[in-house]
């Protein structure tokens, strides 16, 4: 029995050192900028904006869903070890003030993307299917939380781009022309597919579509005028009612709706309960919290995989 | 003729080094009605157990009814009565009638399913015990004295040839004592029973056993009460004012206190 | 929205009815768990599972697979706890105490050493019962089928052992073999229907409608079918009172079998005051 237990600690200590040597570990130059990044939306600009004058890490490991993310000692040790420190905002990573909390270090940065980016309320439905939650019409914003996925609206991702690129130039002045002209050119892409997804979604058969997964797209639908409900609020694990669920049902069913999306990292149950309802097929959106691993080795970006939601929702929305 | 219900062959049992059981031989014969007494410690219920296959001996062999006991499946044969505080929890679910009818499992194959003559063997316990009016009652509810009688026709529901008794009596007063016993020796004298009881009760052995036997981890003493009060050897060995007690106890309506300590 | 608009949907159905099959199996099971003071053993094999779910994963086991490959796993701990309750002689919940813990520690070492996931494991592992693919009925269905069978097969053995475990040794009764059979089919339990209706259902459902059942209780056998009875209602009203109350399904139904303990609780109370009996 004793011999037993000590060989299942030798395989699962083997598995721990193998896994651990799977992860890739940066060699930092020196000289470059050191900057942590919580969500890839992030890690990505940052990437553009600073180049090789940067070093950038992505806090959340690949795979992991952000609103479920705890933060490890080694973590707070990178974050200390930093010289930027970006979040996206309040609402979306609570424990990133945990983590600088204990980080503890006065002369690192921290950028908060989101500072003059306008937040909506966090619903379940947005345009028209909104049924007002607290039934008074007007929003009542004490109510209400805030919807923190503000990066799914490009308009506001160029604000999180400025954001960041002050950022690192308060921090790096010597290299701030470099870091501003990168912005501009990223931010001139971004421009260029704000207008493909103006183009692509404006011709449709329907202008509505629902989710099988947590209200993350808020602001997407917001900015191209369609209507979006979910399954789930905000919060990614709360469980639908019955009613939820037929009324979901229902509104795909009346508004013949062919098309039910689902998004990454979280399970897929919700959707195919509808989609075995409906006959409607199931389709892709990514809420570009995280990326998978696979999506990572692919080296996806935020343009490409905007691009991915642009053609499945213009395949579920049915444009021309 | 007589058969050999039990035969014991130099026992010896270990419990963390510590030896409770050794050299321990003896055998009983078909209708024979064996008391085993002996000091707390000595080592009675353990040596029950072996003979029942519920722990094994470090050395020596048992057979029952001439089989040894590892390659013994005739459990229907043997009814049990283990030694136990109470035998359920107030609130476990079971009724009298329900826990009976667990002493007729012995003889079946799994599923061991239920028939009408089960039901009829459960009937005439019941009446025999006397607990007929408490059949639907809870086991765990019922008084100690109540829960032996149920416990007892348990034993006896299969008509088993060897009945093993642990100190049934322990938690009872004189009176139901008394009722117990003789209920003991009308399943001797009338059924034949082979009946192995260990007890404190030195006054039921010389009333009722053919045979006692004493144990203190190895056989002091084999055979029966009257030889036991005449040995000079057990006058040497208990001295004489314990053995007084012990052979004239039966004066004293089994009042339960006996001399071994 | 009407109960008869909302029963309509598929999911619907498939919710009661495999909620119900799911039901009778865990107070079933339930009451010879409580009995023998394993209660907690559904709780238990759950941690394992989220660990033996993590040890798939990192083999890169398909995600769909990974329920059916941390069957064998969760098997053998559930032998494993009762191991530890004869040999190392603890009493049931210590024992499902020390696997419960080792499997979620195992859960959360290699999640974390592998560097997280690739899906939402909570969501993965802890089903809805609202979220039952036609597929999955049939799992529950057969599930039905073998927990039933196999404990009806051995229902006087189990009834012996949970009485007087040394007894029913004496009778020839294989006691190592009846408590194996126990564990084993509360492992597979768990295992399938954690998947369909989530770790807090079958928490619920292996504990409540048998403490229930045992308040009432006026045999061995009534007890069993009263404890499935309760479970079985809690689930149909469960469900129905989530429709007309807009409220989640899975939680509805817990707080009926408690409301189910509540009254039995007070209906034992009140038989003990007319029977003069001090509590």
């Amino acid at each position: 029995m004793v011999r037993r237990r000590a060989f299942v600690l030798i395989i699962i200590a083997t598995m721990l050192v193998w896994s651990a040597c799977q992860r890739q570990e940066q060699i930092p130059a020196a000289g470059r900028l050191k900057i942590v990044t919580t969500l890839f939306p992030l890690y990505d600009f940052v990437r553009n904006i600073g180049g090789d004058k940067v070093e950038v890490s992505l806090l959340l490991p690949p795979g992991v869903e952000p609103h479920s993310f705890e933060p490890k000692p080694n973590d707070i040790v990178r974050v200390k070890k930093a010289n930027v420190f970006i979040y996206t905002n309040r609402y979306m990573e609570p424990w990133a003030m945990d983590i600088l909390r204990g980080a503890g270090r006065s002369d690192l940065l921290v950028v908060d993307s989101s500072a003059s980016v306008t937040f909506l309320p966090a619903r379940e439905q947005q345009g028209e299917a909104e049924e007002s939650v607290d039934s008074h019409g007007a929003e009542n914003l004490h109510a209400l939380r805030m919807d923190p996925h503000i990066w799914l609206s490009i308009p506001n991702a160029e604000k999180m781009v400025d954001n960041i690129a002050a950022g690192l130039a308060a921090r790096d002045p010597v290299n701030r022309e470099s870091y501003y002209k990168n912005a501009e050119a990223y931010k001139s892409q971004l421009r260029r597919l704000d207008r493909e997804f103006q183009e692509g979604l404006s011709v449709c058969r329907t202008r509505m579509f629902v989710h099988g997964g947590h209200y993350a797209f808020g602001y997407l639908a917001d900015r191209y005028g369609l209507s979006y409900i979910s399954a789930y609020a905000v919060s990614a694990d709360a469980e639908p009612t019955p009613v939820k669920l037929a009324k979901l049902i229902n509104t795909m069913k009346s508004k013949s709706l062919r098309f039910i999306f689902t998004e990454e990292l979280i399970s897929p149950r919700t959707a195919k309960v509808i989609a075995e309802e409906t006959g409607a097929t199931i389709l892709k959106l990514n809420g570009i919290h995280n990326l998978s691993k696979e999506d990572m080795e692919r080296g996806a970006t935020y343009i490409s995989l905007m691009e991915q939601n642009l053609e499945n929702l213009r395949k579920g929305l049915q444009c021309r | 003729m007589s058969v050999e219900v039990l035969q014991v062959t130099g026992i010896g049992f270990s419990y963390n080094t510590v030896e409770v059981l050794s050299d321990i031989s003896f055998s009983v014969s078909s209708g024979d009605y064996l008391g085993i007494v002996g000091p707390n410690g000595s080592g009675k219920s353990t040596l029950i157990k072996a003979i029942l296959g519920l722990v094994q001996p470090v050395q020596g062999s048992i057979k029952l009814f001439n089989t040894p006991l590892q390659q013994f499946t005739e459990w229907r044969k043997i009814g049990y009565l283990p030694q136990r505080l109470k035998f359920a929890d107030p609130h476990f679910p079971g009724t009298v009638e329900e826990i009976i009818r667990l002493g007729l499992l012995a003889g079946k194959k799994i599923p061991r399913s239920r028939t009408k003559s089960d039901d009829d063997a459960v009937e005439k316990i019941l009446q025999l015990m006397g607990i007929s009016q408490i059949r639907k009652r809870l086991i765990g509810e019922l008084s100690g004295g109540q829960q032996q009688r149920a416990l007892l026709a348990r034993a006896v529901v299969g008509g088993p040839d060897l009945l093993i008794l642990d100190e049934p009596t322990t938690a009872l007063d004189p009176e139901t004592r008394g009722n117990f016993y003789a209920l003991l020796h009308d399943l001797n004298r009338m059924h034949n029973t082979t009946v192995i009881l260990v007890t404190h009760d030195t006054w039921s052995i010389g009333k009722y056993a053919t045979r006692f036997l004493y144990l203190d981890k190895r056989v002091v003493f084999d055979g029966t009460f009257e030889d036991f009060c005449h040995s000079e050897e057990m006058t040497q060995f208990f001295g004489e004012y314990a053995q007084h007690q012990i052979c004239h106890r039966h004066d004293a309506e089994g009042s339960g206190n006996n001399g071994f300590r | 929205m009407g109960f008869g608009e909302v029963i309509g949907y598929g999911f619907m159905q498939r919710a009661l009815i495999a909620g119900m099959l799911i039901a009778v199996l865990c107070a079933i099971l339930g009451v010879f768990l409580v009995l023998r003071r394993f209660s907690l053993i559904g709780d238990g094999l759950a941690h394992v599972t989220f660990g033996s779910v993590a040890v798939a994963l990192l083999l890169r086991v398909d995600p769909v697979y990974t329920a059916v490959a941390a069957i064998p796993i969760v098997l053998i701990s559930s032998l494993g706890i009762l191991k530890l309750t004869e040999k190392a002689r603890i009493y049931g919940d210590a024992a499902i105490g020390i696997v419960s813990s080792f499997g979620i520690a195992c859960g959360v070492l290699l999640a974390s050493a592998a560097g997280g996931f690739n899906v939402d494991l909570f969501s993965f592992l802890f089903g809805s019962i609202l979220s039952i693919s036609p597929d999955e009925l049939l799992i529950a269905v057969a599930l039905f089928v073998v927990v039933i069978a196999t404990a009806g097969f051995f229902y006087n053995d189990l009834f012996a052992i949970t009485f007087d475990e040394e007894l029913a040794k004496s009778s020839g009764i294989r006691t190592g073999r009846i408590n194996g059979v126990l564990v084993l089919l509360t492992g597979l339990t768990v295992v399938l229907a954690m998947k369909l209706v989530g770790i807090m259902l079958i928490s619920a459902l292996l504990i409540v409608p048998a403490v229930t059942a045992l308040q009432v209780a006026r045999g061995f056998k009534t007890t069993i079918l009263t404890a499935a009875g309760c479970a079985v209602l809690s689930v149909a009203a469960g469900i129905f009172s989530s429709v007309v109350l807009n409220l989640p399904a899975g939680g509805a139904i817990v707080v009926i079998n408690i409301a189910l303990f509540v009254a039995a609780y007070a209906l034992r109370k009140t038989r003990m005051r007319r029977r003069g009996v001090l509590s």
